[in-house]
C-alpha cells in the first residue's frame, strides 16, 4: 500500500521509499525511515499536499511523493 | 586579568526557537549581517559572563549536515574550519527524536557540545518528560533545560558553556562514542586504517569519525583536497560490501543506523504521559487547512494584513511627511540661506538630498507595520500553512507552495520579497519566483493609484484598485507559465515542508524582527534610492541655470522616450519623465509629476523664519496625534468597518490635481496605472535581484521581461478601451 492511499486519521508504518537519492536522503533524515509510524492528518484542496504526523511533528508532502512511499497498515492505538 | 574569549556556535533545526534563544542570551548586543557571498542571515553577539567574553555565532537552521543546501554548507564549513570552542545545539524538547539526528552528527564531528533542551515548558505541558541527566550520561555531553521565550535556564546554559570550555582538550572517553552495528563499525575501522596509509593528510584536516562516515555516505562536498584514486577505490569497495551485507543502499543504511541509536536513547530518556489538554495546533489546522474553508480563510487573512498595514501606517506616513517637508527641509534651507549658500546648492540639498532621503524615510512606517504583521505570521507558524494551501496551484507553474510566501511579501514591498526567496532550494524555482515578484503590486505603487483614482475614478475606487492588484497576479502567472514552458521545463519540484505547531510569538520577537528588517531596508535600498534621486535632480538642473524642467537634460531624455508611450495613450514627455524616475522607486512618480507640472525649480517660499522650539512641539503633538489616529482606526476596524471619509495623502496638492486632470483622460489615466503596475521593478528591487540571484543577467532580464509585458498589456487594454468608449 502507498502512503497516498492511507485514509485520513489512519496510522501506518513506513516500509520503503521509492524516490530519487537526494529526496530519499532528505525524507529519511527527517525521520521517514522504514519502521517509523506515520499518521495521515489532512489533505489540501484540489489534490494538493498531505499533512502527515511523523513521530512528534507534522510534515507536508506532495501527493506524488506520498505515491512513492510504501507503507503497511498497523494498529497502534 | 584579561578576559578569555569563548567562541560559541549556535546550531539547531529550523523552528526550534534558536533566534529567540540568541536574543535571550545576547539581549541588545546583536549584530545582524549576511554570510559572505550568500544572503543568509548571520547573527553575532558578544556578551560578558563571569570574566569570560562569549562570542556567539548563530548558524542557519538545518535538519542535518548531509545535504547540499546553502544553509548546510555554511554550517558544516564553519564548524570544520573555525572549530568553535563550544557548540550549543538547540533542540526542540517537544520533538526530541528528529532533533537528535543533528546532535548525533555533531557528535561525529567531535566538537565540545552543550545541548539546550528548548521549549522545556511546552514539552512538560504536552506531557513529555525528559530525563536530561540520563541523556547527558548517554551522550557524554551537558544538557540544559531551557525556555528561551520565558528566559528560563539561560544562566544555567551559560554556566554549562563555561564548564565545557574549561574542560576542553580532554579526549572523549571511548564509552562515549556512539557505536553503529558491529559490522559497520568494522568497516569504519578498516577505512580509517586505509586513510592513514593512503592519504593521512585528510585526518589532519577533518575530524576522523565524521570524515570516514562522510566518505562512506558519499557526502564529501566539504573536502577541499582531491581524494586519491586508490582511496576512492577502497571507499567503493567498502560501500559495496556494506550494501551487500545489509541489503540496502548506503545512504539508507547510515541514516537508519543513526536513527537506531536515537531510538535506543529516546526509549531510555523520554516518557510520554497522556494529557487531557486540547491540542491547539490540531484544532487550528482543522480550520486553516480545511479543504473548503482553508483558502477563503487564507484570503481573508491576507486582506486583513494589508488593510491593517495601510490603515495603521498612514497616520504615521502623514506625520513623517510633514516632519520632513515642513520642518527639516525648510530648516535646512533656512540655515543654508543664512550661511550664504547659492540657490543652486540650496536646491540641490533641499530637493535632491532631503527630497531623496525623505522618500525613503516617509515610506518606513508602511514597511514597519507590514513587517510587524509578517513577523507575527512567521512566528505563529501560519506561513507554512499558506504554502501548504497554495502548493497545488503553484505546481502548475513548476513552482512549489514555498514560493508563494515571497509573493505575499511582495504586496508589501518587492525588496524583502526578493530576499525571502532564499528559502527556496531549487535554483530554477528561485529564478522563476523572483521574476514573478515585480508584478506583485507593492505599497509604493498604491500611493500613485490612490492619487489617480481620486481624480478620475472617485465612484469606483476600490474596484479599480482591486482590478490592478488582480491584473498584477494574472500577468505574473502568465509570464511564469510561459517562462516555465519555454525555458525551464522543470519536472515538478518536490515539496517537503515542516508544519510547526502554532505558537503565539512574543511582542519582543515581533518588534525586534520588524525593526531589524526595517533597518536592513533603510541600509540596502535607501542608499540606492538616495543616489538615484540625486542623479535625477542633477539631470533636472543641467544645463546650469535651466528654468523649465522641459529644457533640462531630464526633459530632453523624457521627450526622446515619450514616443514609446504614444500607442499606450500617454505619449507626453511629462508622463514619460515621471515613469523614468519611477524606476528609482514607484512612489517617486508622483513627486516627479509635481516637480514637472508645477514648472518651477526652486521654491523661494520655503525660506520663512522658523521657530525651532515651536516646530519641535508641533512635531511632538503630530506624533501623538498620529498614534491616536492609528488607535482610532484600530478600534473602528473592529467596530465593523465604518467606512468613513478616506483621507488620501495627496489631498492638499490642488494645483497638481488640476494639471493632471487636464493632461489625462480616464482611459489614459487607467492605462498609465496599468503600465506603472507592470513596468520594470524599481532600482532597489533590481539590486536585490542581482544580489539574491548573484547575477546581473537575471536582474537585466527581469527589467526586459516586465517592460515588454507592461507595454503589450497596456497596449491591449488601451485599445480595447478606445474601441469600447
Amino acid at each position: 500500500m502507498r502512503l497516498s492511499e492511507v485514509g485520513r486519521g489512519k496510522q501506518c508504518r513506513v516500509k520503503e521509499l521509492y524516490l530519487s537519492p537526494e529526496m530519499k536522503r532528505k525524507l529519511l533524515e527527517l525521520g521517514l525511515f522504514p519502521g517509523q509510524i506515520v499518521e495521515v492528518l489532512q489533505d489540501a484542496p484540489f489534490g494538493g499536499p498531505v499533512k502527515i504526523k511523523v513521530g512528534d511533528y507534522c510534515l507536508a508532502l506532495r501527493k506524488s511523493e506520498a505515491d512513492n512511499i510504501e507503507v503497511e497498515e498497523c494498529n497502534v492505538q | 586579568m584579561s578576559s578569555k574569549v569563548i567562541k560559541v556556535a549556535v546550531v539547531g533545526n529550523p523552528n526550534t526557537g534558536k533566534s529567540t534563544l540568541i536574543n535571550a542570551l545576547a539581549g541588545t548586543n546583536l549584530h545582524v549581517g549576511n554570510w559572505a557571498g550568500v544572503t543568509i542571515e548571520k547573527k553575532e553577539a558578544f556578551l560578558k559572563y563571569k570574566g569570560y567574553e562569549i562570542h556567539l555565532i548563530d548558524l542557519p537552521g538545518v535538519y542535518s549536515l548531509g545535504n547540499n543546501t546553502a544553509e548546510e554548507k555554511i554550517t558544516i564549513e564553519f564548524l570544520i574550519r573555525e572549530r568553535p570552542d563550544v557548540v550549543i545545539d538547540v533542540v526542540d524538547a517537544t520533538n526530541l527524536e528528529r532533533n537528535l539526528y543533528l546532535t548525533i552528527q555533531l557528535l561525529e564531528l567531535e566538537l565540545p557540545l552543550v545541548i539546550a533542551l528548548n521549549m522545556w515548558d511546552e514539552a512538560k505541558a504536552k506531557g513529555i518528560e525528559i530525563d536530561y541527566k540520563k541523556l547527558e550520561e548517554l551522550l557524554c555531553v551537558k544538557a540544559v533545560p531551557v525556555s528561551a521565550v520565558k528566559g528560563e535556564g539561560v544562566q544555567e546554559l551559560l554556566e554549562a558553556v563555561v564548564e565545557v570550555y574549561e574542560s576542553r582538550g580532554k579526549e572523549r572517553e571511548e564509552k562515549c562514542v556512539l557505536h553503529f552495528e558491529d559490522y559497520l563499525e568494522e568497516e569504519i575501522k578498516y577505512l580509517l586504517e586505509k586513510i592513514e596509509k593512503i592519504q593521512p593528510v585528510l585526518l589532519d584536516l577533518y575530524p576522523k569519525r565524521f570524515l570516514v562516515i562522510s566518505l562512506i555516505e558519499g557526502n564529501t562536498f566539504f573536502i577541499d583536497i582531491p581524494i586519491s584514486d586508490e582511496l576512492n577505490r577502497e571507499i567503493l569497495k567498502v560501500r559495496e560490501r556494506l550494501e551487500k551485507m545489509y541489503h540496502k543502499d548506503i545512504v539508507s543504511l547510515i541514516v537508519e543506523e543513526r536513527y537506531s541509536i536515537i531510538i535506543s536513547i529516546t526509549e531510555q530518556v523520554v516518557k510520554k504521559h497522556k494529557v487531557k489538554k486540547a491540542d491547539i495546533t490540531y484544532i487550528l489546522d482543522r480550520l486553516f487547512l480545511h479543504k473548503v474553508f482553508g483558502l477563503p480563510v487564507f484570503f481573508f487573512l491576507m486582506w486583513l494584513l494589508f488593510e491593517f498595514t495601510f490603515e495603521l501606517s498612514s497616520p504615521y506616513i502623514d506625520w513623517m511627511d510633514s516632519v520632513i517637508s515642513s520642518f527639516i527641509a525648510p530648516l535646512v534651507a533656512h540655515w543654508l540661506y543664512e550661511a550664504g549658500a547659492s540657490p543652486w546648492l540650496r536646491s540641490f540639498i533641499v530637493e535632491g538630498v532631503i527630497g531623496g532621503v525623505g522618500f525613503v524615510v516617509v515610506f518606513v512606517p508602511v514597511l514597519f507595520f507590514l513587517y510587524l504583521f509578517m513577523a507575527f505570521l512567521e512566528g505563529s507558524g501560519y506561513m507554512s500553512r499558506a504554502a501548504f494551501l497554495m502548493d497545488r496551484f503553484m505546481s502548475v507553474l513548476g513552482l512549489s507552495g514555498k514560493s508563494f510566501i515571497p509573493m505575499i511579501i511582495g504586496f508589501g514591498c518587492n525588496v524583502p520579497a526578493v530576499y525571502a526567496t532564499r528559502t527556496l532550494e531549487d535554483r530554477k524555482e528561485k529564478i522563476l519566483t523572483v521574476l514573478m515578484i515585480p508584478f506583485m503590486s507593492c505599497g509604493a505603487r498604491l500611493t500613485v493609484y490612490a492619487f489617480f483614482v481620486t481624480i478620475f475614478f472617485r465612484e469606483h475606487k476600490t474596484i479599480v484598485i482591486m482590478f490592478l492588484y488582480l491584473l498584477g497576479i494574472a500577468v505574473a502567472v502568465v509570464v511564469a507559465f510561459v517562462m516555465h514552458k519555454l525555458f525551464f521545463k522543470t519536472t515538478s519540484h518536490h515539496f517537503i515542508l515542516e508544519l510547526p505547531p502554532y505558537r503565539l510569538p512574543t511582542l519582543r520577537f515581533i518588534l525586534r524582527n520588524a525593526w531589524i528588517r526595517t533597518k536592513a531596508f533603510l541600509y540596502e535600498a535607501g542608499t540606492f534610492i538616495f543616489a538615484t534621486s540625486v542623479i535625477i535632480w542633477f539631470l533636472l538642473h543641467i544645463p546650469i541655470g535651466v528654468k523649465k524642467p522641459e529644457n533640462s537634460v531630464f526633459g530632453m531624455i523624457s521627450k526622446t522616450v515619450a514616443p514609446v508611450f504614444e500607442p499606450l495613450g500617454f505619449g507626453n514627455w511629462q508622463a514619460a519623465g515621471s515613469l523614468l524616475s519611477g524606476f528609482v522607486a514607484k512612489e517617486v512618480v508622483l513627486a516627479t509629476m509635481g516637480n514637472i507640472y508645477s514648472g518651477q525649480v526652486v521654491r523661494e517660499g520655503d525660506l520663512e523664519e522658523i521657530d525651532l522650539k515651536e516646530k519641535l512641539i508641533e512635531i511632538g503633538k503630530g506624533f501623538i496625534q498620529a498614534n491616536i489616529e492609528a488607535g482610532k482606526r484600530l478600534i473602528t476596524f473592529f467596530g465593523i468597518l465604518s467606512d468613513g471619509e478616506e483621507t488620501l495623502p495627496v489631498g492638499e496638492n490642488r494645483s497638481l490635481v488640476e494639471t493632471v486632470r487636464n493632461a489625462f483622460t480616464p482611459l489614459t489615466a487607467f492605462s498609465f496605472m496599468v503600465f506603472l503596475l507592470l513596468y520594470t521593478p524599481c532600482v532597489a528591487t533590481v539590486f536585490a535581484i542581482r544580489q539574491e540571484l548573484n547575477s546581473w543577467k537575471w536582474a537585466g532580464l527581469s527589467i526586459v521581461i516586465s517592460f515588454t509585458t507592461a507595454w503589450i498589456t497596456t497596449f491591449v487594454i488601451y485599445n480595447i478601451g478606445k474601441a469600447l468608449l
